[in-house]
């Protein structure tokens, strides 16, 4: 019986076998070759290139656009990041205190959560054509007074990356209301009844209760909104011209990315060096947060938590 | 961080050199020469008759050309894979580009003015040289012939040709400058400063008359009127023209002599029906188009609304062309001469040419041939054609006609024809469209104020260094 | 003392009802008039803004079908990539998730701490070396390439481990090894069907991240007869359309409606599933 059941255990292969083949046809086939091509000056009009070593890199370097790209792209998403996860702590609070009992929560909550659901595309396209010059938005602004004329405001620098933070936080807001909700609810109420007999004020248990149980899930937030982020494409690229306007400042990385292998030749080598750059520090970062805070967190987290409570607590956040 | 990127990547360039290594096959950038082979396997099937021919086109005008084609060859069936091109961006270059030695690749190419001196400087489109006696028979018009050939080699033939000209409204220029006569409305925009004074006087006229509707409609005429093209020996030049016309659309923008639309957006459509509504409510009139051939019968006539009739067309302060639809056919081709013929029908038979510019291709005729035709997919009479010989026959033809009348008794064939034989091919180049279009998206945000000129041109000068690493690039104009 | 305690409760509760109707204007506006404009004329529109409906819904559609736009066609396009993505990923996501949950074997852990790793890798940036690989092998302009690489959705996995992990029997696993089902049968046969909500909530992610994909199809997919929506909508932009403002948005709005139809359908099973994806992490 223990022998045919290690003998089975070998099916552990048979069943992650697909995935194996997959991953190493789809994933990291064309992560090596997308860095083979970065150090080539291969394009797609000439079909053909020869290895440069790291000139592509070089020159990206001495890019403008490219540093220009990657502080739009870090500015872009935290300016709707921030936002995003204060709201959701918020509103997440509101719908789990006992105190206020909010009514109907499932219900809000779904509604926040529509927009995620929406074609980016269409999205953009959407406020694309609701600001343009003569379009509802000007007609309503200065009909009502609030602006003495109409403005270009898919022109103006700060509006269009306001437009763009805004459509983001618009489209994810309500799905890290839910994911934070569902971190809070897992919060055993039995801590919190030990704080109130302590006397803690509800700030004190916020901070000292919720933030700390809800680190493991506010990193997974922060790491994959951070990844998504730094791929930003489809809103800033259709809101404008696709070029990044106006002045560049809605120009991320992947626009930036997609106008190399767009260019006049198809520089597809060149392009791959910017997939390849931001790969990486994507890479870097989200790993480095994800690790870095969680096994400090590991350790710390329990003993903060004794020394607060002078109790151990039964419900881990150890690993799955 | 510049220096931490830098370790990390030369032990990727490490890794991956030893990957190779260990792999015994060299990286993937030398396979492409084999990329031909994959081809091979989906090939077309001659056998059975009816032969396939894959065309790409981002207008909806070459697939009307296809099923005339089949009509007139009734054993061929032409396959049209046809993509739109939105304005803004080059999804079609993109997607052809990304075509190329792939099963997918077509056999005819549509090539817009913008790029396709592009793809004649390459080395993808088939030599067409044998072609051009046929051209010299129909005279084809000699800047047609400069923009489709590269050192000799004639690679691209088109059905138009594109020359540039100005339409007005008759009923405010009889307002505000006291007449509607072409001839005296011309001499009042001789040129561009001619044209600016009568601009002032609109203005004067009515504070909510404009002029153009965006000054974006000069900047082909404006670039029609360099002495150089964007790159001579390697350099970007920034001929003084571009200069000027940065300067003049700046005047036109401070001055409110334009509408302030951006050019196919719907405000800069309405202001061809007299719908322009501003923002604050009041109703805005638009008073002239800078558009070619192709504008006439695409562009403003069909959203004229109401206003036919109240126009006139005059050659206006620049002469230009702008736009136009090349052929070229896939030297890799396994159809090469069926492309070649059907190049030859497209842009150099007299019957189709006479057929396209004077609306034989209805509807009805397009239907019998292939009944899945949509419903809109007729060819309105009034299309500029590229061959003398074409237009010398059938200019008559449209004295009386509703085009005649629209114009308020004007033959735009007459005009065209005259202005055609004097065009310049020679300025365009397969850089052009990258370059403008990144002036064009940086020039709205100074004409708006968001960014002062040297902004703008280093902003510029960036885009294109970006695309193009290897140009030498001038100083900016202003700094 | 109790009073004002109570007192401050009901302010805050106002509060928190005020915020919360407001948020969900914030939400729902920019889809009202979406869905609004599509009732009103190109001339309406121009007019200004409005939020109630129009007559004009017939005339917009008559004037997007002469347009030549093949709507339909996006719709059937779309649904077919995302259905067949939808069966790739569940399918195999289950089944991998099935086997690291299952059975014990040599680098176990190091495996599913990969999967972990993998969900953060923004693979989205080796599109390039993605694209001209299927060039290559001539995939490109073919939904092959939008699919096949589901077989490896490191995010299914990772949400099939958790889910099977709160609901594996193995004792219903080991019964059926005494009655002589083989592995794959077990898993095909006892595992799958027990697995369905949990199928049904990754399904549903599945759907909606092919159907909102632009960036993939839009580099991959080349011909217009193979276009998905989101590419479909990107050419409502181009100048042919720019005209009728009445029919663009309601091209924008059929892509929009089936989503909010079957998203009042469901909303129960996503929104838990989303809560199910991020707790146990």
């Amino acid at each position: 019986m223990k022998l045919t059941g290690i003998n089975r255990n070998y099916y552990g292969y048979l069943f992650i076998m697909p995935f194996i083949i997959g991953f190493l046809a789809f994933g990291l086939y064309p992560i090596y070759n997308t860095l083979a091509l970065s150090f080539t000056d291969y394009t797609l009009m000439s079909r053909d290139g020869s290895f440069i070593g790291l000139r592509n890199f070089e020159v990206l370097f001495e890019d403008q656009l490219f540093m220009k790209a990657l502080g739009n792209t870090w500015l872009l998403w935290m300016l709707n990041f921030i936002p995003q996860i204060g709201a959701a702590l918020l509103i997440s609070a509101w719908f789990t205190n006992i105190r206020l009992r909010i009514k109907a929560v499932g219900v809000w909550r779904a509604i926040f959560y529509l927009p995620n659901l929406i074609i980016p595309a269409v999205v953009a396209a959407l406020f694309n054509s609701l600001f343009a010059f003569y379009g509802p938005i000007n007609q309503f602004m200065v009909r009502s007074g609030f602006m003495p004329e109409a403005m270009h405001f898919l022109q103006n620098a700060v509006v269009t990356r306001g437009i763009v933070v805004f459509i983001q936080w618009w489209m994810w807001f309500g799905q890290t209301i839910i994911i934070v909700m569902a971190g809070m609810t897992s919060i055993p109420v039995h801590l919190y009844e030990a704080a109130m007999v302590d006397g803690a004020s509800s700030g004190q248990m916020f901070r000292r209760i919720t933030l700390p149980l809800l680190k493991p899930i506010l990193i997974y937030i922060f790491v994959t909104s951070l990844v998504g982020g730094m791929q930003m494409f489809d809103i800033p690229y259709l809101l404008t011209d696709g070029r990044g306007a106006p002045s560049n400042s809605i120009m991320t990385n992947n626009i930036l990315m997609y106008m190399k292998f767009a260019s006049s030749r198809g520089h597809i080598g060149a392009a791959s060096a910017v997939g390849v750059l931001v790969f990486i520090m994507t890479t870097v970062c989200a790993l480095g947060i994800f690790f870095f805070m969680r096994d400090r967190d590991e350790s710390t987290f329990d003993k903060s938590i004794r020394k607060w409570f002078g109790r151990k607590n039964g419900n881990g956040n150890g690993k799955g | 961080m510049r220096k931490s990127i830098f370790v990390v990547l030369s032990l990727l360039v490490l890794a991956s050199m030893l990957l190779a290594a260990c792999g015994g096959s060299t990286p993937a950038p030398s396979t492409g020469g084999d990329s031909g082979s994959s081809t091979s396997g989906g090939g077309d099937a001659p056998a059975d008759g009816k032969r396939v021919l894959k065309v790409w086109s981002f207008t909806n005008e070459i697939r009307t050309m296809a099923v005339a084609f089949e009509g007139f060859y009734p054993d061929v069936e032409v396959d049209v894979v046809y993509t739109m091109i939105p304005m803004t961006d080059g999804e079609y270059q993109t997607k052809l580009k990304a075509a190329i030695g792939t099963a997918d690749a077509p056999d005819v190419v549509a090539l817009e003015a913008a790029f396709v001196k592009e793809w004649v400087e390459a080395d993808f489109l088939a030599d067409l040289n044998d072609l051009l006696p046929l051209a010299e028979e129909l005279g084809t018009f000699p800047a047609v012939i400069q923009v489709g050939s590269h050192d000799g080699v004639t690679k691209g033939f088109s059905y138009q040709a594109t020359p540039g000209a100005f339409f007005y409204r008759r009923s405010m220029a009889q307002e505000c400058l006291g007449t509607d006569d072409p001839d005296q409305v011309q001499a009042m925009v001789a040129d561009i400063d001619k044209f600016v004074e009568t601009a002032a006087k609109i203005k004067e006229c009515n504070p909510d008359y404009f002029t153009v509707g965006t000054s974006g409609e000069l900047f082909n005429p404006f670039l029609a009127n360099r002495s150089q093209p964007w790159i001579v020996d390697g350099e970007l030049v920034i001929d003084p023209m571009v200069v000027e016309y940065i300067e003049f659309a700046k005047l036109m923008r401070e001055n409110g002599y334009e509408s302030q639309a951006q050019q196919w957006t719907e405000g800069w459509f309405a202001g061809m029906s007299d719908s322009l509504v501003g923002a604050d409510g009041n109703p805005k009139k638009v008073f002239s188009y800078f558009l070619p051939t192709w504008g006439l019968p695409y562009v403003l006539i069909p959203n004229s609304g109401d206003t036919g009739g109240d126009w006139a067309m005059i050659n206006g302060p620049l002469a230009y062309q702008w736009g136009g639809t090349w052929v070229g056919a896939m030297k890799d081709s396994p159809n090469l001469d069926l492309a070649k013929e059907f190049i030859k029908f497209v842009a150099l038979n007299e019957e189709n040419l006479t057929n396209w510019a004077t609306g034989v291709y209805t509807n009805e005729y397009l239907k019998a041939i292939d009944p899945t035709v949509p419903d809109d997919q007729a060819q309105a009479p009034g299309d500029f054609v590229s061959s003398q010989v074409v237009v010398e026959k059938i200019t008559s033809t449209f004295d009386g006609s509703e085009l005649y009348n629209w114009l308020g008794g004007q033959n735009n064939y007459e005009a065209f024809g005259q202005a055609a034989p004097r065009v310049n091919g020679s300025l365009l180049t397969g850089s052009d469209d990258a370059i403008q279009r990144a002036l064009e998206s940086q020039r709205d945000q100074y004409l708006n104020g968001e960014i002062d000129a040297a902004t703008m041109w280093r902003q510029w000068l960036d885009l294109v260094r970006s695309e193009f690493p290897d140009l030498k690039l001038p100083e900016p104009p202003v700094q | 003392m109790l009073n004002n305690y109570k007192f401050n409760t009901t302010l805050m509760r106002i509060l928190v009802y005020v915020v919360l109707v407001i948020l969900v204007i914030i939400t729902i506006i920019p889809l009202w008039l979406l869905l609004v404009n599509a009732t009103r004329s190109t001339t309406e529109i121009q007019q200004g803004l409005s939020i109630l409906p129009s007559t004009h819904l017939i005339d917009n559609y008559q004037i997007l079908l002469s347009k030549g736009l093949n709507v339909s066609r996006g719709f059937s396009n779309s649904l077919f990539v995302a259905l067949a993505s939808t069966v790739v990923t569940v399918y195999f996501s289950l089944l991998t998730a099935y086997g690291i949950v299952v059975y014990e074997f040599k680098g176990k852990r190091f495996f599913s701490n990969f999967i972990v790793v993998l969900v953060m890798i923004p693979m989205q940036l080796t599109i390039i070396g993605f694209f001209q690989y299927m060039s290559r092998l001539g995939l490109t302009d073919n939904y092959a390439s939008l699919i096949l690489p589901l077989i490896a959705n490191a995010g299914g996995v990772f949400f099939g481990k958790q889910y099977l992990e709160s609901m594996v029997i193995q004792d219903l696993i080991d019964a059926a090894r005494i009655d002589g089902a083989s592995e794959l049968k077990i898993f095909h046969s006892i595992m799958f069907p027990l697995a369905m909500p949990g199928a049904a909530t990754m399904g549903i992610f599945a759907f909606v991240a092919s159907w909102n994909n632009f960036f993939n199809a839009f580099i991959l997919i080349t011909s217009l007869d193979k276009y998905t929506l989101p590419m479909l909508v990107k050419t409502l932009r181009g100048d042919v359309y720019r005209t009728e403002y009445g029919a663009i948005y309601l091209g924008l709005a059929l892509t929009v409606v089936p989503v909010i139809i079957l998203y009042a359908l469901f909303s129960r099973y996503i929104i838990s599933g989303i809560a199910m994806g991020a707790v146990k992490e």
